[in-house]
């Protein structure tokens, strides 16, 4: 018994303009309707993509713009690191939530 | 000279992001803050954002300033607001358990195929929480540090053993004389047995009720068969007795959404309307108990309860707008969390999730659970969210157990998977029960989930609606500010 047929779509991106993280959470995203295989070659990672065929012939598109957000996103969350950890702790400094570390 | 300086004064030589997460919806970009308050943006406006082109003087600055998602270079004060709304968002979590749930009998009258109970014929006494059970569950009760207790009575059908409601109120009203809490009752029942000592011990107590209203007679004696076929006529007859003899106040409903539901919204909607309630809850029907053995639950699929919901919506938004006050309770629950920064504490929409921390279930056998869902399970024979039994353990073994703590910490969506990238996930949460029954796993993969396709449809059509209706803004304001 076969499963069900697949399409594979191959693409390339730049290593120093995307992370593998930033490629492995926008396949993450879209894992309702694709699988990823991720390697790397050279300067580039190779994203091949397997989904069901002719159901979605957005997908290449949808992951591209998936990948580039998620960039993004890694970008946001650098910068503002240290300002996030700053309003939680200032959130938090008063509470009974917090143990002092000194504490058994 | 002016005495007031004018607006340059205080715009920004350089600004800063703020942490913030966006998700792209219709060619339109939603942004969220760290407490949820929220901007939606034009894709040009975003690309404007991000390559860092917006001028100090532009109005989509000044909104996103207003709404800390970014801060002029250095600004102290906005971290300030950030921080006391981030305490006032999370603000239940030292209260720990207000919610305590018991179960005074499996035994039901009803034999409703979607029942989520696994309920047991009305006539095997087995079933009974004894007295014995619910002192011990009383103990624990008072041992939880909040300071507002509300105790909930779940059954099967909890008039069946209406004395041990009786007994369990009375216990508590003698033990909080000294425990001093704000303590409040509730009784989840189908009102087909409510009679006059039902009424006068919950006027005598100030208890509430709680019951089920499909919708109109037809479709609630289908979803809901007892002996007779009358179960809407007793459930209206009791909703009647109560707003008359107790108050209407002290009466709520609550519906689940079969197949047979699915085109009816307004029906549903307009019982609500006619039986004098103010509010209704469009709740989709869980994956647990007979729902999952009739195969009730998977009648039909996320997309259709999502278009059910959104003609409900739609007709309680216009029945407002032509003066009727009905609200729909999921959506004034999202909006609380989208337009304040509060946080209602509703079990299923918390993170870290309310199992256990916020809700716990003391079940008629003495087993303690981490939720109702939780119970439901195990009633199916998975018991993974028991996390304890009032005969062998104690507050801290039961409170501090591995079966709570594990999926709690797990399933914090602040660490999940997608979720922590999710722009929605300030109102969103984490649902372990749904996840584990759903996917075998109590994080569980959001791209595969029912719980994050049902919220995220339900958040893009409040947004819409938020967006694109001037009327809907308002009412919905009201919602989120009762």
């Amino acid at each position: 018994m076969s499963g069900p047929s697949m399409e594979r779509a191959v693409v390339l991106l730049d290593a120093d303009a995307h992370s593998s993280d930033a490629i492995q959470r926008a396949a993450y995203r879209l894992a309702d309707r694709c699988s990823l295989q991720l390697t790397r070659e050279g300067t580039n990672f190779h994203c091949a993509l397997h989904y069901p065929d002719a159901a979605d012939p957005q997908i290449i598109r949808e992951f591209e713009i998936a990948v580039n957000d998620e960039v993004l996103r890694e970008r946001i969350r650098d910068e503002t690191r240290d300002v996030r950890n700053l309003v939680l702790a200032l959130a938090f400094a008063n509470t009974t939530l917090v143990q002092d570390t000194d504490e058994p | 000279m002016s005495l007031f300086a004018g607006p340059t004064r205080f715009e920004p030589a350089s600004w800063e992001f703020l942490p913030f997460r966006f998700e792209r919806i219709d060619g339109r970009v939603l942004l969220t803050n760290m407490v949820g308050e929220h901007v939606v943006l034009g894709p040009s406006e975003f690309d404007d954002l991000v390559a860092r082109r917006l001028e100090p003087q532009s109005p989509t600055l000044r909104r996103l300033r207003g709404k800390h998602i970014v801060r002029a270079s250095g600004e102290q004060l906005p971290l300030d607001l950030l921080a006391m709304k981030v305490r006032t968002k999370y603000r239940r979590l030292p209260e720990f358990t207000g919610l305590h749930m018991f179960v005074v009998t499996l035994r039901c009258e009803h034999s409703c195929a979607y029942c989520q109970v696994s309920r047991q014929n009305a006539d095997v006494g087995e079933f009974d929480m004894s007295e014995g059970t619910a002192l011990r569950a009383l103990e624990l009760v008072f041992q939880s540090p909040s300071h507002a207790i509300k105790i909930e009575f779940q059954g099967g059908e909890t008039l069946l053993n209406f004395p041990m409601i009786q007994f369990i109120v009375e216990t508590a009203e003698r033990m909080n004389e000294t425990a001093g809490r704000e303590i409040q009752f509730v009784i989840a029942t189908n009102l087909a047995l409510l009679d006059d000592d039902v009424i006068d011990f919950c006027r005598l107590h100030d208890i509430f009720l709680s019951t089920s209203l499909d919708g109109p007679r037809d479709l609630h004696n289908r979803n809901r068969p007892r002996p007779g076929g009358d179960s809407w006529e007793r459930a209206v007859a009791g909703i009647q007795r109560i707003r008359e003899e107790l108050g209407t106040h002290r009466v709520s409903a609550l519906m689940t959404t079969t197949e047979a539901s699915l085109g009816r919204a307004a029906d549903i909607v307009d019982a609500y309307v006619a039986e004098g309630l103010q509010s209704v809850f469009l709740r989709p029907l869980s994956p647990y108990g007979f729902a999952v053995k009739t195969r009730a639950h998977s009648a039909y699929d996320v997309d259709r309860w999502l278009s059910f919901y959104a003609s409900g919506l739609d007709y309680i938004v216009d029945l407002n707008r032509r003066g009727l006050p009905i609200m729909e309770q999921y959506a004034a629950v999202i909006l609380r969390k989208m337009l304040t920064n509060d946080d209602p504490g509703y079990v299923d929409l918390m993170s870290p999730a309310g199992i256990g921390i916020a809700a716990v279930v003391y079940n008629y056998d003495g087993t303690v659970y981490a939720s109702d869902e939780g119970r439901m399970l195990a009633e199916m024979g998975d018991s993974t969210f028991r996390i304890g039994d009032l005969a062998t353990d104690s507050y801290e073994d039961i409170f501090l157990s591995d079966a709570l703590l594990s999926p709690l910490e797990a399933s914090f969506a602040g660490s999940v998977p997608m979720c922590t990238d999710c722009a929605y996930e300030p109102w969103c949460g984490s649902d372990p029960v749904f996840h584990h029954a759903t996917q075998g796993d109590s994080v569980g993969h959001k791209a595969l989930s029912a719980f994050h396709r049902r919220n995220a449809g339900v958040f893009r059509l409040l947004l819409d609606r938020l967006e694109s209706d001037p009327f809907a803004r308002s009412t919905f304001r009201k919602w989120a500010n009762p």
